[in-house]
């Protein structure tokens, strides 16, 4: 006999009742798991897109809504607004250089590709992008395409597509960078707004500063010769964070509601069970069991259930946001988790962590009826039928 | 020290819930080392009180209760835990075992808590079964259990530790004529491996075999500390 055999054979006495309690707990580890697995795989891609677009700063037209920004940070054909003067006004300003981006969308073999207008020499220099095959030349005539449209669509250097009825040259493919930037055709900008009939709009302007320390000099001098809106990288990954959150805290409600309704079940539970078990308290402590013993008999005990109840949670929190990302993918906000490999399938990270948690909780739900248990006298326990 | 293994010194406990109960008051009292000692009085007049103050189980409102040079009131509640797992042995008057264990598990149990190896306790527990006649009956839950037999697991776990004294409440309370005089002769047998035992009994079977009888009338002792020749009607070993 040992301490933990004891333990589960009190759990398993009243089975329906470890039942329910165990699925309380596990629902409420399963929601979390399904939270922290979505959550993560929504945070992570947003700074990784964040990162991709390498600015301090990025212009956009005023007025333009939350999500539209978000927009800048993935890649979504956006509405083309802000003049090419204000492009060039904002070019002169000294410390600063400006990256402009028309952003659009042309079809590969029926299926939809981004492509955006920018100007050449400047952005290659910007990203740091090299050549993988054929040469860099962005004109009238030829495109250049990142690595995973080439890879996807079997494209190499010197092939033809066609945009908008009219017929380009691939005059070259980047290395991978091993971002979204892969997944683009890249074409002259004076190009792209003819193509697409935007006079002489662009979609936004991404700004890199000389000087980080006088970011804010920069915000105000572009909104002196423009009538746009600026925003930092760190606000805009902040806002985007912002909104993601509030999806995010929809799900968060019904993790903390859950649990904490498994919390009071495990409570209740372990009330029930050692006001029925009075009497086996007061035999284990005539028999010579400590104070102590008798806490962490019941503090084991309800451990067990977040630790049971957390295994049972985990694996079925994993299961159902595998099933329910496509659908969470579908809200506007998140409409980019699209591709499944942002969505965790599985994280030893959250398994771990989820764990931890549940068990942390369900101990935290047994001090007060450990405490009570070890309270009981054991004569009274003992003397009456 | 003396021939006592046991001694209170006016003992005196009081129940106090909502209303006041005098279960015992001022009762000096020894229990000599390898005796059998019967309590006896009418129900309700404090026996079962008593017996739990000697063993360490219960705290009286005043008095002492001392086993061998130990002062048990005045030590804190561990080690009296400590005490009561490895000097005394308790069978109570109504409920003893742990309902999910089997009768091995409950004697095992008594080990555990006083740290005993695995090995031994399996070892162990089932010696002693065997010693009170259970051989077959290792893997049975208490449920499946008769009175008589529960009280006997309840018997081989109180010697599970191996403790110098047995406290016995009311051990054939609800036994046929012949389970006591099997549940006698387990007692005489312990007595004879030189253990002090101490019974709570309405019988007068289990009372002849005892060498002091410890009378209480409204919580006081009658014939404090007397020795069985005092009894009317009380026969020689
Ligand atoms: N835990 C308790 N709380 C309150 N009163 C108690 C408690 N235990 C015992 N009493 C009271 O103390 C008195 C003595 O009780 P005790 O159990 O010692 O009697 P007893 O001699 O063992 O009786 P019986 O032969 O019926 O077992 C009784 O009046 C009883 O009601
Ligand atoms: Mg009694």
């Amino acid at each position: 006999m040992d301490y933990f055999k004891l333990t589960w054979k009190n759990i398993i006495r009243r089975k329906s009742r470890f039942f329910f309690t165990l699925s309380a707990i596990a629902v409420g580890i399963a929601s979390l798991v399904t939270l922290l697995s979505l959550g993560s795989g929504l945070e992570t891609e947003i700074r990784k897109q964040a990162d991709v677009l390498g600015a301090n700063l990025v212009v956009t037209p005023r007025g333009w809504c939350a999500y539209e920004q978000i927009s800048v940070l993935t890649g979504e054909s956006l509405p083309e607004a802000i003049p090419n003067t204000d492009v060039e006004k904002i070019t002169a300003i000294k410390g600063l250089t400006a990256f402009p981006y028309l952003t659009q969308r042309t079809a590969l073999r029926n299926q939809p590709v981004p492509l955006i207008g920018i100007l050449p020499t400047r952005m290659k220099q910007f990203k740091n992008w090299r050549v993988d095959r054929g040469r860099y030349l962005l004109d009238g005539a030829n495109v250049v395409i990142g690595s995973g449209i080439a890879g996807q669509f079997k494209l190499k250097p010197g092939d033809e597509l066609r945009v908008r009825g009219q017929k380009f040259s691939i005059s070259g493919i980047l290395q991978e960078v091993g971002n979204r930037d892969d997944l683009a055709i890249y074409m002259n900008l004076a190009t792209a707004q003819k193509l697409y009939a935007v006079g002489d709009k662009v979609s936004f302007i991404a700004v890199k500063v000389d000087d980080i320390t006088r970011i804010d000099q920069y915000i105000l001098e572009i909104q002196a010769v423009a009538n746009v809106a600026v925003s930092s990288d760190k606000q805009l990954l902040k806002s985007v964070l912002a909104i993601v959150g509030s999806v995010g805290s929809a799900l968060k409600l019904v993790a903390a509601v859950a649990i904490l309704a498994a919390f009071f079940g495990i409570v209740n539970t372990m009330m029930t069970a050692i006001y029925e078990r009075r009497r086996e308290i007061g035999i284990l402590q005539a028999i010579g069991a400590k104070k102590r013993t008798i806490f962490s008999l019941f503090l084991w005990e309800s451990a067990c259930y977040g630790l049971l109840g957390g295994i049972v949670g985990v694996v079925a929190g994993f299961v159902f946001s595998y099933f329910a990302a496509p659908y969470i993918g579908q809200n506007e906000f998140t409409a980019f988790l699209g591709s499944e490999q942002s969505v965790q399938l599985f994280s030893a990270g959250i398994t771990l962590k989820s764990l931890v948690f549940s068990v942390l909780v369900s101990a935290l739900a047994g001090v007060y009826p450990a405490r009570q248990a070890c309270k009981l006298s054991p004569v009274e326990a003992i003397s009456y039928e | 020290m003396n021939n006592a293994i046991i001694r209170s010194e006016k003992l005196t406990r009081i129940y106090d819930k909502g209303f006041r109960t005098l279960a015992l008051q001022e009762v000096d009292l020894q229990i000599p080392r390898g005796s059998i000692t019967c309590i006896m009085g009418p129900s309700g007049h404090g026996k079962s009180t008593l017996l739990h103050l000697l063993g360490g189980l219960d705290r009286p409102s005043s008095g002492k209760v001392f086993l061998d040079d130990i002062e048990l009131t005045a030590i804190t509640a561990d080690r009296l835990a400590e005490i009561r797992s490895r000097k005394i042995g308790f069978v109570f008057q109504f409920f003893n075992l742990l309902p999910v264990l089997t009768a091995l598990e409950n004697v095992q149990v008594a080990m555990m808590l006083a740290g005993t190896g695995k090995k031994e306790q399996a070892e162990r527990a089932t010696e002693l079964l065997k010693l009170v006649g259970l051989a077959d009956k290792l893997q049975a839950k208490p449920n499946q259990l008769s009175g008589g037999q529960r009280q006997r697991v309840a018997i081989a776990r109180a010697l599970a530790n191996d403790p110098e004294i047995l406290l016995m409440d009311e051990p054939s309370g609800n036994l046929d004529s012949r389970s006591e005089e099997e549940l006698l002769e387990q007692i005489g047998k312990v007595n004879e491996r030189g253990k002090t035992v101490v019974i709570v009994t309405h019988s007068e079977t289990v009372a002849a075999m005892a060498q002091q009888i410890v009378s209480i009338r409204d919580g006081r002792l009658v014939s404090g500390g007397a020795n069985r020749a005092e009894r009317p009607g009380g026969k020689s070993l």
